[in-house]
């Protein structure tokens, strides 16, 4: 603490000195960045897909959550998966994926809090999470001049959902595609976002560490599989 | 200890940087790329332009009001449920980490990138008390295997071609050769994943720290920051005080500019808003979240009010890549932490008189101030330091090279009055040189001149005067 109060004791002392007057003392007032319009749904979603393909993403379609839930199902199949895990919905009813993917002959496994004096449950669900191949999730809103998804982490609804199996599927309702960065975070608000964690996701984890060239699924999942849920 | 710059070295190495045709290649070939996609990003955004100012303008807000917004960081972070520690510099920073790490009986940390705790030598006095570190970025992860510090703040093995990573890994983890970067980052999942889930601590550099809601913001590509700040059950974040910016809506100004510059994207991929321990159901996420604010000369730098710019900078390495002498002589030669031309700004403040040489160490051409996502003037702060040592103000060095060059333009002077003198030399030296040259160019010439030609070739003597053009020399 003392250490604390020590710092802010530099730094006042530091800005008692006035800034320079430099290249930078003439600037104008920046002008609003201008937002897009969300009345067009359609142009949002066909926006949000293009730039979801652009960073590698997956765009299973704007279906109802039906048909979506049947698409992820196949998807399963597809990739022979054998374990997948379903968080909590935050508008959708996403029994109907656990349905499916149960249907596509996956082992379910439902993310639940930990309860009181079962601690130790703990590593046990990462590390079954770690294990599984298909993790399916829903954001709370997407930006769709970036193709991002951004989720907020609830008791059922744990990070590692969208980070550690190797095939991830996030899908998210059309009313909650918003133009840009600064809608998604804007709709989230300060309360929301000072209590709970929230990640954006652009694409499937990637890396271009070795000569700039990109791969991917070097941390997070490798596939990650994008469905805007447009209600019939 | 992180590593302090010197002057002999950096020379010696520019020479063998500039020399290595192979280093130059690489350098060329990343850079060259990144620049591309930057260029690509920026055009197809018509907001950057102003997206810039505002990030200036909050910048410029933030920190002449520094104290008062790392007051309300400190109090919403503790709000948070996060355990704050002012570090003033680097030693207390490594040791409240290491007491946090003993608390908890820490065997195994894992690292997301961070260039602050470069700049505090984090790793090697965590593993001289026996922890394990693995820095799990996959370009640091290489250079740690090879022992090296990483040579660029955003692509740490930029010096490394896939050949190069291939015999490192065949050698040091034991699999079978390959160059393919597909099957190269494979193998470093499977390695990296089993720590990952074993670690016991993470700590990871911040980007921002939003005062407004106590959330650390870090943004990746890889998803290791996420790992790492949500497997184990200890995290620390570690960031500078000119790290915190003071409201939620300030931080898409940011993010929408960071990206494009750092690497050509629009958004990285993963961008974490952290702003706490789990909850008590919560499945992950760390039991304690501790965040180290370093000061470490940043606020020496607050109170010059040139150099009070440099604050701005929020690391987005796109100046090391328009660099012409980066390009040259790659990150390694300025042996510090933070290399290229914000590096010279940065290093000279960390490190004191041992890095006076580094602002030198420019062409001034400015494309570093052009490229700079928040304005930063960088040539002038180069000069500034430059000025502040010839002044003798910050105690730097004056390099030997330059007092070279000073004294040889006072005898210049001096000999410049006595025109005879001057063209009996230029005779003179016309007809000794001119025997030395093949096709048109000297390769060598005797001391003092030699400093020339050590490094380039330099012209053969034309044979007619300008006092005496060809026509009436005949």
């Amino acid at each position: 603490m003392a250490e604390f109060y020590k710092l802010l004791a530099r730094l006042k002392g530091a800005l008692e000195t006035p800034q320079a007057p430099g290249a930078h003392e003439n600037h104008k007032a920046p002008e609003r960045v201008p937002v897009a319009s969300i009345a067009q749904r359609a142009e949002l979603a066909s926006t949000f897909a293009r730039e979801l393909q652009a960073v590698s993403g997956r765009f299973l379609g704007s279906l109802s959550a039906e048909k979506a839930a049947a698409s992820v199902a196949a998807l399963a199949r597809e990739n022979s998966a054998k374990s997948a895990a379903v968080g909590e919905g935050v508008v959708t009813r996403m029994s109907l994926f656990s349905a499916a993917l149960e249907g596509a002959g996956c082992a379910l496994m439902k993310p639940r809090g930990i309860d009181k004096g079962h601690e130790d449950e703990r590593a046990a669900m990462i590390a079954q999470f770690a294990s599984c191949d298909i993790g399916v999730a829903e954001a709370h809103f997407a930006v769709a001049s970036t193709g991002t998804f951004a989720v907020m982490t609830a008791e059922a609804r744990p990070s590692s959902l969208t980070l550690l199996p190797p095939i991830s599927v996030i899908i998210v309702n059309i009313d909650r595609v918003l133009p840009n960065l600064a809608a998604a975070i804007a709709g989230f608000g300060v309360d929301a976002i000072s209590t709970n964690r929230v990640s954006f996701i652009t694409g499937p984890s990637r890396t271009a560490d070795i000569e700039k060239r990109i791969v991917m699924g070097v941390h997070g999942p490798k596939m990650l599989y994008g469905a805007i849920i447009w209600p019939d | 200890m992180a590593e302090v710059p010197h002057k002999a070295d950096f020379f010696e190495a520019s020479r063998a940087g500039v020399a290595d045709l192979e280093l130059r290649r690489k350098l060329e070939n990343a850079s060259g790329r990144h620049l591309e996609h930057v260029a690509e990003m920026r055009a197809e955004f018509p907001p950057f332009e102003a997206e810039r100012d505002e990030a200036r303008r909050i910048k410029e807000d933030t920190i002449a009001h520094l104290d008062e917004y790392l007051i309300a960081l400190k109090a919403k972070l503790e709000a948070n449920g996060c355990i704050v520690f002012f570090a003033a510099d680097a030693a207390q920073a490594r040791e409240y980490i290491l007491e946090v790490a003993k608390k908890n009986k820490v065997k195994r940390v894992v690292k997301g990138k961070s260039m602050t705790t470069e700049e505090i030598g984090l790793n090697n006095s965590l593993m001289r008390t026996g922890i394990e570190v693995t820095e799990t970025d996959l370009g640091e992860y290489i250079v740690q295997l090879r022992h090296e510090p990483p040579s660029h703040i955003i692509t740490p093995a930029i010096h490394l071609s896939k050949e190069d990573i291939g015999e490192l890994f065949t050698e040091k983890l034991h699999t079978p050769y390959t160059a393919e970067p597909e099957e190269l980052t494979a193998v470093a999942r499977d390695k990296l994943r089993a720590i990952f889930l074993a670690a016991e601590m993470g700590i990871t550099g911040v980007n921002f720290a939003i005062a407004e809601t106590g959330t650390l913001v870090v943004i990746e590509n890889e998803g290791n920051g996420r790992l790492s700040s949500t497997l184990p059950e200890i995290f620390i974040g570690v960031m500078g005080i000119e790290k915190v910016i003071p409201k939620l809506e300030d931080v898409s100004h940011f993010l929408e500019i960071l990206a494009r510059t750092a690497t050509g994207q629009k958004l990285t991929t993963y961008t974490n808003f952290i702003n706490g321990p789990r909850r008590k159901a919560e499945i992950d996420g760390p039991r304690e979240v501790h965040v180290v604010i370093l000061d470490n000369g940043r606020s020496a730098m607050l109170a010059d009010p040139v150099m009070r710019e440099a604050l701005y900078c929020i690391r987005c390495g796109a100046c090391l890549n328009v660099c012409p002498v980066y390009r040259r002589i790659g990150g390694h030669a300025y042996n510090s932490t933070y290399p290229g031309p914000i590096g010279s700004i940065i290093s000279p403040n960390l490190f004191g008189s041992a890095a006076g040489h580094l602002p030198f160490a420019s062409t001034l051409c400015g494309a570093c101030r052009d490229i700079c996502p928040v304005r930063i003037d960088i040539p002038r702060l180069l000069l500034h330091l430059r000025w502040k040592e010839t002044e003798g103000q910050g105690g730097l060095a004056w390099p030997r090279a330059a007092q070279r060059v000073r004294r040889g333009a006072r005898r210049f002077a001096k000999l410049a009055n006595h025109p005879r003198i001057i063209r009996a030399m230029g005779k003179v030296g016309s007809w000794m040189l001119r025997p030395l040259s093949r096709e048109g160019w000297l390769k060598w010439m005797p001391a003092p001149f030699s400093a020339w030609t050590k490094i380039r070739d330099f012209p053969r003597p034309h044979p007619h005067s300008l006092r005496k053009p060809p026509d009436t020399a005949a």
